[in-house]
Order: structure tokens, then C-alpha cells, then sequence
């Protein structure tokens, strides 16, 4: 409400500047050549100081002085234009006065979004969280770490969020963080793993290996840690050993275990003849998932190069060659193809053997 | 709320500079006073309105607004205070703004100190300032708005490209601006001219001025850019020849030649028309300097054939105030009366050289920087004419008229004697050879032209003071007459001899760079050093370190004289801007007298060096510091009492005519 009254205020005054000289009873005009009179006056008595600064001499001055005379009078002998109040005057005038609240409304109405309100960003952080999104909060809590990144309790509860909402890589960092911070223990470490894995897209790095087996020291009965790491070894083609791990796992849970069947699943794919997925349906959903969500992230936020190398890698690891070439397109296109990162894209996939379908 | 009422100001401020231009050249044109007098009235509340949406921009960037798509794209919450406002216009739409509240700016100010202005002359001109900015709002409303907003708002921005975030870019902007829009008075001041078919004599009394301050802030800003450059990029450049920078120097160019044919038709009412076309063309190039920056065709004309939505409306509005002016130029110049008459050899004939070489260094500053244009659009081809078609035609062109500059003030008016000014010219002559002589024997690594160069500096900067030296008597009469009439001279005598000796200052800056510069590198490891011009400097330490938006590897020099004192210390660093992962280099610059230092580093060697770049760069600082002078003189000959015309009393028409001017 309050806008539309300024605005008002505004308009009004823009009309009251084109309004008020017309209605005023002006009929006072300056002459031209008053003002040519008055410079010319002004010159022939510079050329006195000139000449008693001694700067010209009499014989310049006199000439000088001369021309300017020449110059006044000329004047006296052009005509000075009629000034006159007309008609025409008014109605043109009116027309204008009416088209500043027409024109400046009409093209407001077009261009301006009178319904959305100033969002300073202290104002949005400082709001009340209940009614905060995710994002604002997940934002506030960044903010609240910038500044005391010693906290390790925010750390740790920021990284599982960040894995939820799909930023693995942010989350990468704050359980580092929190492991550095509030030292190692076996959950810090699977979130840590965990989050290595999702990152690159399901793939089982040598980074995610070590903090999967630094859980297992920590915690030895650790079930998720021995199936991650029995998945790695299938991963990197020792099929054989992941069945041993695998064996050795299901001999020790116990009856009751709901990790019964995803082990048993799992050992059925490795000795079977799918040797590309290793998990069991549970797991290869799970990855399928991550890689959907990844793929929907970077439609919704395409500026990031590392994003796309992953997307790209996921799809060809997960066999699924036409859509790591969509993705690869879709990066590029992103990227721009004359930048450096989307050259480095290409680079990437080419090496993975993925090239742009004609 | 803010934002929005920005914007709406924005677009009032659009609706008023139609007004603006519509009914005082209406009014001029019926003889209609009422209508005339709507013309100060408009342009000043069109002012507030524009500031009224600067500010509000400004106001998002700081609050850090991120629903407006504009801060979002150009700024960071992390960013220092300083930067989040020079942001505003560290981006095409906020520029844009800042160009068209300048150019209202200039408008208000030919309304608020034009009352003794003939009326007509001056709703004429305010007329066409009108238009100017209506096709200016009507191009940032429609192409490059500022204010579009974005919602859902993202929680973090993408930062200002981290090259732009420096204080010289800060002011760089501003002053180029203040100088390339106030062009826009001269050009406005002409195409009413035109208009009306009549030069008055208070016509050229008041373009003088405005043509001077346009001129000083570009001068100003022209430097600053230049500076920025050399310290910002880690080159250890000064000028590059590079397109936006010709785009800066070519109004600059014309905007001098402008400036001195002013005086010969103040003085002289000679070469009324000549004066009228050069302030349509500096403006002109004014125009085509935004046209180039701003409409992407400068990376390539692929790039603006892509997205031609902005460049084609510039090239409409280049059209438009170019033809339309040269046309109206054409249609009525031939109206216009001739003014007195001179001989070659005199004051206004070697204003007029001085008009000729600069129009010709304009024109072949023009086709180096187009010409690669049109052969791309043309075969496609990527050509780059560089430094060194400049530096074969530009100073060729440019040294004749440097060496006559001490001539020109010394001459008289109508009719000069050129062996007469000679002789008084002997002793700085004399002197500029003893300059030239001793740089060739007692500087090592001085050529020929670096000694030319030298004479040449010392040539004008003696010539200047000869000026002031002839012109109050010394020699002639005694020294305290002399003294008195030294203090008496008019102070556009001392604007004139100042702006002279600033461009003697430039000269050797320049001579002594481009000639004696030296530069090292070499792979340092903490603790190595180098000798470079009798210094010896030391790679202390590198450490990284954290900034508000960045992260730098710092890296710590000291030097020390040749007695192994230590003289001061140097930092230099590489710079990661986090947001958009952009790394920049910090150079590390000590100054020495007017000479400097200049230490940048590069990349890591894979044994633990760094590559680490050092310049002697002798007398640079004198290359920004005559444009400094230059300024100086700009400001002391625009405090010229003179210049301050008496406005005639206002009075009823049909009064009977008083013909004495009131002061």
C-alpha cells in the first residue's frame, strides 16, 4: 500500500513540473541579443585589463576594440523574434501533463513486479526458522559456521543435511570438519564415506575405501562398513574376494538381520553373470536415485563443472552410454562450449569414450 | 518496496525526458515562453528521479538483495561494503544507470547555472539533453533493466568478476562517464545551434566551460584506467592500444581539439562551424566508445550477432544521433554566418594545426581500432591491429604537434611573427637540448629516441613556463612590476600553461618507461634474491592467508640498496576468488621518487620455486601525474572570473530596451 502512495506522490509531482510553469503568467522572455550585448561588454573590458596588464599592446587593443564595436553593431540591426502565449501552447501542454501518469504507469505496469517485496538478506536469515525453506536454513547455518568455524557440533549436524539435499560435496567437507574438530569415531567416518561415494556418483573411491575401513577399525561389527567395503572389491573386479567378505559377513549376522537378504541378493549378482552391478536391488536403487537426483540438481543449477564430470561418470559406470551423452550435451550447453571448464568437460568424457550424438 | 519505487522512479524519469524534449523546442519554436519555461522544472525533478533509483539500487547491493537479478548476478553477501557499492556499476545495467544519472546530472546543472543563458538557447539545449536521455531510459527499460526481479530469491550471489573488485575500478567509471557524458552538453549546445540557425556570442562563452570540465574528468579518468590497468593486470603495462581503450582516448582526442578551437571562436568568433561539428563528433565518438564497450562486439562480432537485442538498439541510437545531427549539420550549417577573419600565421592559425593534427590522430585511432571489426564481419577473419600501427602512425602524427605546442600561446591573434616567438623561445629550447644531450651521455641504456623523448618532455615543460615568464614581463621590467603582473595574469593563462607543462610531464614519463624499463624473472625460492637497477630484492616468505571473499597465497619481498640497507618491503599475491573459482594476481608495487618497483608473481615450479616477475620501471608515476597536472590546469582555467558572464535583467516584453547588462 504504502508503494502505491509514494508512486502517487511521484507522479504527481512529475506532472506538477510540467503543470505549474504553464499555468504561471509568464510573459517575460530574455532577448538574444541582450545576452550577445552583455558578452560583448564583458570582452571590451577584458581588453582594458589586458591592455593595463600590459599583455597586448595599443595598437591591438584599438583593433580588437574595433571589431567587437563592429560586432554590437551588428546587432542593433537583427530582429528580435514575436514571443507569444498561443492555443497551441495549452493543448499541448495538457496532452503532456496527462501523458506522465499515462505513460510511466502503463510502462510500469509492463515491466515492474509491484508484488514482491524488498528480501535483504539479513532480514531473510533472521526470520522465524519455522517458517524458513531447507535452503534459508541450511544458509543460516553456513553463515552461523563462516563465522565460528570451530564449532564442531554444527558440522556434524549440517552434514547429513547437506547429503540429503544432495550438495555431497559440501558435505564431504563438513564431516572433515567435524572429524578434525570433535575427533574420529565410526559414524563420523561411514557419513564421511558415504558422502565420498554419493559424490562421485556411487563409485567407491580410494578416499571413500579408507573411511569406510577406518569405521570398521572403530567399530568392527560394523555392518554397513563391511558391506561397502566387500561392494569395493567387486567394483575394482575381485569378485571372488567380495564373495569370500560377503560369505564371512552372512556366517556372522545373526537370523533376524535385515541385512540377510541384501547380502544374499548382492552374492547372487556377483556369482551370476551381471558383473557390471555388484549391489543388490536395494543398492542399485539407491545408486539410481542418487544419480536422478544429481541429474535434477544440475538441470536446476547447471553452473558447476565438477557436477557435470560427475553425472557424466555415473552414467557411464552405470552402463547407461546414450544418457551420459545427453548429459555430456547438456553440460557443455550449460558450461558454454568455448569455456574452459566445458572444454574440460569434453576432455573428460572423452577420455571415458563419451562423445555428443550427432 | 524500495526497489520497486527505484524502478518506478525509473520510469517517470523516462515519461518527464519525453516532456523535456517535447515542449521547450516546441515552445522555441511557436515563441511560446510558458512553454519554454517548462524545461528547468522537468529536467531538475527528472534528475531527482534518477537518483531517487540510483539509490535504490544502491540500497539492494548493500542489503544484498539477491531477488533482484541484477545484484544476484554481480554481487556476494561476503563482500567488503566498498566493493558491494562500486558493484552497482561494475556491471553492464548498473553502468547504464549511472550513465544516464550523469547525463541528468550535466542537464540539471545546465538548468540550475544556465540563467544567463539567452531563454531560448537554453530550452533548446535542455530539449536535446532531453532526448538524449529518453533514448538512453528507453534503452534500459527495454534491454538492460536493473530492477527485474527474481522469486523465488537465491541465498547467495555470484560475485563481482574479482578483477573489477579494486578502488581504482571504483572511480575509473565515474570519471569516464563524467567526462564522456558531459560531451553531451557541447553536442547539445550544437545541434541547438543548428536548431535555431544562430551561434550567440554567449553560445561560445558557455560551451568553453563545459567542453573544459567534460575534458578534465575524462583526462581523469583515462589516467585512472591506465593506472588500474598497469597495477591490477600484473603486466606492467601502461597503455595497451586496446579497443576499450582507444574507446576512451578517441573523444579525448577530439575533445582537445574541441577545446582549443573553443577558444578561437570565444576569442575570435572564427571557426563557428567548424567548432559546431567537432562537438557533434566528439560526442558522437563518445557514443560509439559505449556502443563498442557495452554491445559485446569488441570480443567478437559473433558474439553481439548471437545476442544482438542491446547492440542493435545502440547501433539505433548511434544512427540516430549521429545522422540525425550530421544531417541537421548539413541542412543548416551553410545558414550560419561566418566569423572574423586571421592570418595563417597566428594564434587561431596554429589553433588550427593543432585542430588538424588531432583530427587526424582521431581519424587513425578510429581506423585501428575498427578496422578489425569490418574485416571480421566482412570474411570472418580475426585480425588484431596492435601496438605496433599505432606506434607507427599515431606518434609520427602526434610528436609534430607536440612540438609545436610551446608556439601556439606565444602567438599573437589575427597576425603572428613566427622568428619573433622563436627567439623567445631560445632559452627553453636551449635548455630542452641540454635535457635531450645530457640523457643520451649520462644515462646507460639511453638510444637516440629516448634522448629525443627527454628534449621533447623538457621541451614543453620549459616552453610552459616561458609562457608565464614572457607574459608577466620578466626581463623586460622590473621584478616587482613583474611579480605584480605575474599574480594579475588571467587564471586561463595559467589553465593553459599548466595543462602544457602536465602533458611535458607525461612525455618524459613516457619516454623514460617505454626507453629504460627492465625486467627480470626468474624461479626464487624463500630466501634467494635478485639484483635489479642497484636494488637487491629478497623472497622472504609465501603464506596463504584468508581475505573477506578470497583466499592468497601472500608472498613477502624486502629490498635493499647496494650498501645492503634494507629500503622497504613488497607484497605480492595470488588471489582465488571463491565464488567464481577465478584466480587473480596482486602485483606489489614500491615507489621510489616517481619511479617504482613492480614485483608479480606466478606459478608454483614443481621444486618448490615460484616465478617471480620484477620491473624497474623508471619515472612511471610522471605519466599519471601530468594527467593529474593536466587536470589541474583544467580546474584553475575553469575558475576564470571571466567566465562568469553578466546575465542581462529579466524584463516584459515591449519594455523599452535598457540595453545595459546588469553583472
Amino acid at each position: 500500500m504504502a508503494f502505491w502512495i509514494i508512486a502517487a506522490l511521484l507522479t504527481f509531482a512529475g506532472c506538477l513540473a510540467v503543470l505549474l510553469p504553464v499555468v504561471g503568467n509568464r510573459s517575460a522572455v530574455t532577448r538574444d541579443a541582450d545576452h550577445d550585448l552583455s558578452v560583448y561588454q564583458d570582452q571590451l573590458s577584458e581588453l582594458d585589463r589586458d591592455l593595463d596588464r600590459g599583455t597586448i599592446d595599443e595598437r591591438e587593443a584599438a583593433e580588437a576594440r574595433a571589431e567587437i564595436g563592429r560586432r554590437i553593431l551588428k546587432l542593433s540591426a537583427e530582429e528580435q523574434r514575436s514571443v507569444s502565449a498561443g492555443r497551441f501552447g495549452k493543448v499541448a501542454a495538457t496532452i503532456a501533463v496527462l501523458l506522465v501518469p499515462l505513460a510511466s504507469w502503463g510502462v510500469y505496469s509492463m515491466t515492474g513486479s509491484p508484488e514482491l517485496s524488498g528480501q535483504p538478506l539479513q532480514a531473510r536469515l533472521s526470520k522465524n526458522p519455522a517458517e524458513s525453506t531447507i535452503d534459508e536454513l541450511v544458509a543460516r547455518a553456513e553463515a552461523h559456521l563462516a563465522a565460528n568455524p570451530q564449532d564442531g557440533r554444527g558440522w556434524e549436524v549440517l552434514a547429513p543435511i547437506y547429503y540429503r539435499v544432495g550438495r555431497f560435496s559440501e558435505s564431504v567437507t563438513a564431516w572433515r570438519n567435524a572429524i578434525t574438530l570433535n575427533g574420529q569415531d565410526a559414524d563420523r567416518e561411514l557419513g564421511l564415506a558415504d558422502s565420498l561415494t554419493a559424490a562421485s556418483g556411487g563409485v567407491i573411491i580410494a578416499d571413500a575405501r579408507e573411511a569406510y575401513e577406518r569405521a570398521l577399525e572403530l567399530d568392527p561389527a560394523n555392518l554397513k562398513a563391511q558391506f561397502a567395503l566387500a561392494a569395493a572389491l567387486s567394483q575394482e573386479g575381485r569378485d571372488d574376494d567380495a564373495a569370500v567378505a560377503l560369505r564371512t559377513m552372512l556366517e556372522q549376522l545373526p537370523n533376524d538381520s535385515p541385512w540377510q537378504d541384501v547380502v544374499r541378493r548382492a552374492l547372487a549378482t556377483i556369482s551370476g553373470d551381471d558383473s557390471n552391478l555388484i549391489a543388490g536391488d536395494d543398492q542399485s536403487a539407491m545408486i539410481e536415485n542418487m544419480v536422478a537426483g544429481l541429474d535434477q540438481r544440475l538441470r536446476e543449477q547447471p553452473q558447476d563443472p565438477a557436477g557435470w564430470q560427475r553425472l557424466v561418470h555415473s552414467y557411464t559406470v552405470l552402463g547407461r552410454i546414450a544418457d551420459a551423452s545427453d548429459a555430456l550435451a547438456r553440460g557443455i550447453d550449460a558450461l558454454g562450449a568455448d569455456s574452459e571448464a566445458g572444454k574440460e568437460l569434453a576432455a573428460f568424457a572423452a577420455e571415458r569414450g563419451v562423445g555428443v550424438k550427432e | 518496496m524500495i526497489i520497486e519505487l527505484g524502478h518506478f522512479a525509473l520510469v517517470l524519469a523516462f515519461a518527464l525526458a519525453l516532456v523535456q524534449f517535447v515542449l521547450p523546442l516546441m515552445g522555441t519554436r511557436l515563441g511560446d515562453p510558458r512553454l519554454m519555461a517548462v524545461a528547468n522544472p522537468v529536467t531538475l525533478v527528472g534528475f531527482a528521479l534518477v537518483a531517487v533509483s540510483f539509490a535504490a539500487l544502491t540500497s539492494a547491493y548493500i542489503q544484498s538483495d539477491f531477488s533482484v537479478v541484477n545484484v544476484w548476478e554481480n554481487s556476494h553477501s561476503a563482500k567488503p561494503m566498498l566493493y558491494k557499492v562500486t558493484g552497482v556499476w561494475g556491471n553492464h545495467e548498473g553502468s547504464m544507470l549511472l550513465w544516464v544519472l550523469i547525463l541528468s546530472l550535466f542537464g540539471a546543472m545546465v538548468a540550475l547555472f544556465g540563467r544567463n543563458l539567452p531563454d531560448t538557447l537554453r530550452s533548446n539545449v535542455l530539449s536535446i539533453q532531453g532526448l538524449v536521455g529518453a533514448a538512453f531510459l528507453l534503452f534500459i527499460l527495454v534491454t538492460s533493466n536493473p530492477f527485474t526481479r527474481l522469486s523465488p530469491a537465491p541465498l547467495e550471489g555470484r560475485d563481482l568478476n574479482p578483477v573489477l573488485q579494486d578502488i581504482g575500478l571504483a572511480i575509473h567509471p565515474p570519471l569516464l562517464y563524467l567526462g564522456y557524458v558531459g560531451f553531451s552538453v557541447c553536442f547539445s549546445f550544437a545541434v541547438a545551434a543548428l536548431i535555431e540557425g544562430r551561434i550567440d556570442a554567449a553560445w561560445a562563452r558557455w560551451v568553453r566551460p563545459w567542453t573544459l570540465a567534460a575534458w578534465l574528468f575524462l583526462t581523469g579518468g583515462i589516467a585512472m584506467g591506465s593506472y588500474w590497468a598497469y597495477y591490477e593486470l600484473g603486466w606492467g603495462g601502461w597503455w595497451f592500444w586496446d579497443p576499450v581503450e582507444n574507446a576512451s582516448f578517441l573523444p579525448w582526442l577530439s575533445g582537445t581539439a574541441l577545446l582549443h578551437s573553443a577558444i578561437v571562436m570565444e576569442k575570435r568568433s572564427a571557426l563557428k562551424i567548424w567548432t559546431l561539428l567537432l562537438a557533434i563528433l566528439t560526442f558522437s565518438l563518445s557514443l560509439l566508445g559505449t556502443f563498442l564497450v557495452r554491445s559485446g562486439v569488441l570480443t567478437s562480432v559473433h558474439a553481439f550477432a548471437t545476442d544482438p537485442s542491446r547492440g542493435v538498439f545502440i547501433l539505433m541510437l548511434l544512427i540516430l544521433f549521429i545522422g540525425g545531427s550530421l544531417a541537421l549539420f548539413a541542412l543548416r550549417a551553410s545558414s550560419l554566418t561566418q566569423g572574423g577573419l586571421f592570418h595563417p600565421v597566428s594564434r587561431e592559425g596554429s589553433l588550427v594545426l593543432n585542430n588538424l593534427f588531432l583530427t587526424t590522430a582521431t581519424a587513425t585511432v578510429l581506423l585501428g581500432t575498427l578496422y578489425p571489426l569490418l574485416v571480421e564481419a566482412v570474411t570472418g577473419e580475426k585480425i588484431s591491429v596492435g601496438a605496433p600501427f599505432f606506434n607507427l602512425t599515431f606518434i609520427p602524427l602526434i610528436v609534430p604537434l607536440l612540438i609545436a605546442v610551446p608556439f601556439g600561446p606565444l602567438l599573437a591573434w589575427k597576425r603572428g611573427d613566427v622568428y619573433a616567438v622563436s627567439q623567445r623561445l631560445f632559452a627553453a629550447f636551449g635548455g630542452a637540448l641540454l635535457v635531450a644531450l645530457l640523457g643520451y651521455f649520462l644515462i646507460d641504456g639511453t638510444g637516440v629516441l629516448a634522448a629525443f623523448g627527454m628534449g621533447l618532455a623538457a621541451w614543453l615543460m620549459l616552453g610552459a613556463l616561458t609562457d608565464l615568464a614572457l607574459k608577466a614581463g620578466i626581463g623586460n621590467v622590473s621584478l616587482s612590476v613583474a611579480w605584480r603582473r605575474f599574480r594579475g595574469l588571467p587564471r586561463s593563462v595559467f589553465g593553459t600553461a599548466l595543462a602544457h607543462f602536465g602533458l611535458g610531464v607525461t612525455v618524459l614519463g613516457i619516454a623514460a618507461v617505454t626507453s629504460l624499463d627492465i625486467e627480470r624473472v626468474m624461479v626464487m625460492r624463500p630466501g634467494d634474491t635478485m639484483s635489479v637497477a642497484g636494488y637487491t630484492l629478497k623472497f622472504d616468505t609465501i603464506a596463504p592467508q584468508r581475505g573477506p571473499n578470497f583466499t592468497e597465497d601472500r608472498a613477502h619481498f624486502t629490498y635493499m640498496d647496494a650498501a645492503a640497507r634494507v629500503q622497504g618491503e613488497i607484497i605480492s599475491s595470488k588471489r582465488l576468488y571463491t565464488a567464481r573459482q577465478m584466480p587473480t594476481t596482486e602485483a606489489g608495487i614500491s615507489t621510489i621518487w616517481f619511479s617504482q618497483l613492480y614485483v608479480s608473481i606466478g606459478d608454483a615450479t614443481s621444486d618448490g620455486g615460484i616465478v617471480v616477475r620484477v620491473w624497474w620501471k623508471p619515472m612511471v608515476l610522471l605519466i599519471w601525474l601530468g594527467g593529474v597536472v593536466m587536470m589541474g590546469g583544467g580546474v584553475v582555467s575553469l575558475l576564470d572570473r571571466r567566465l562568469r558572464v553578466g546575465a542581462p535583467a529579466r524584463r516584459k516584453e515591449k519594455a523599452a530596451p535598457a540595453g545595459v547588462a546588469a553583472r
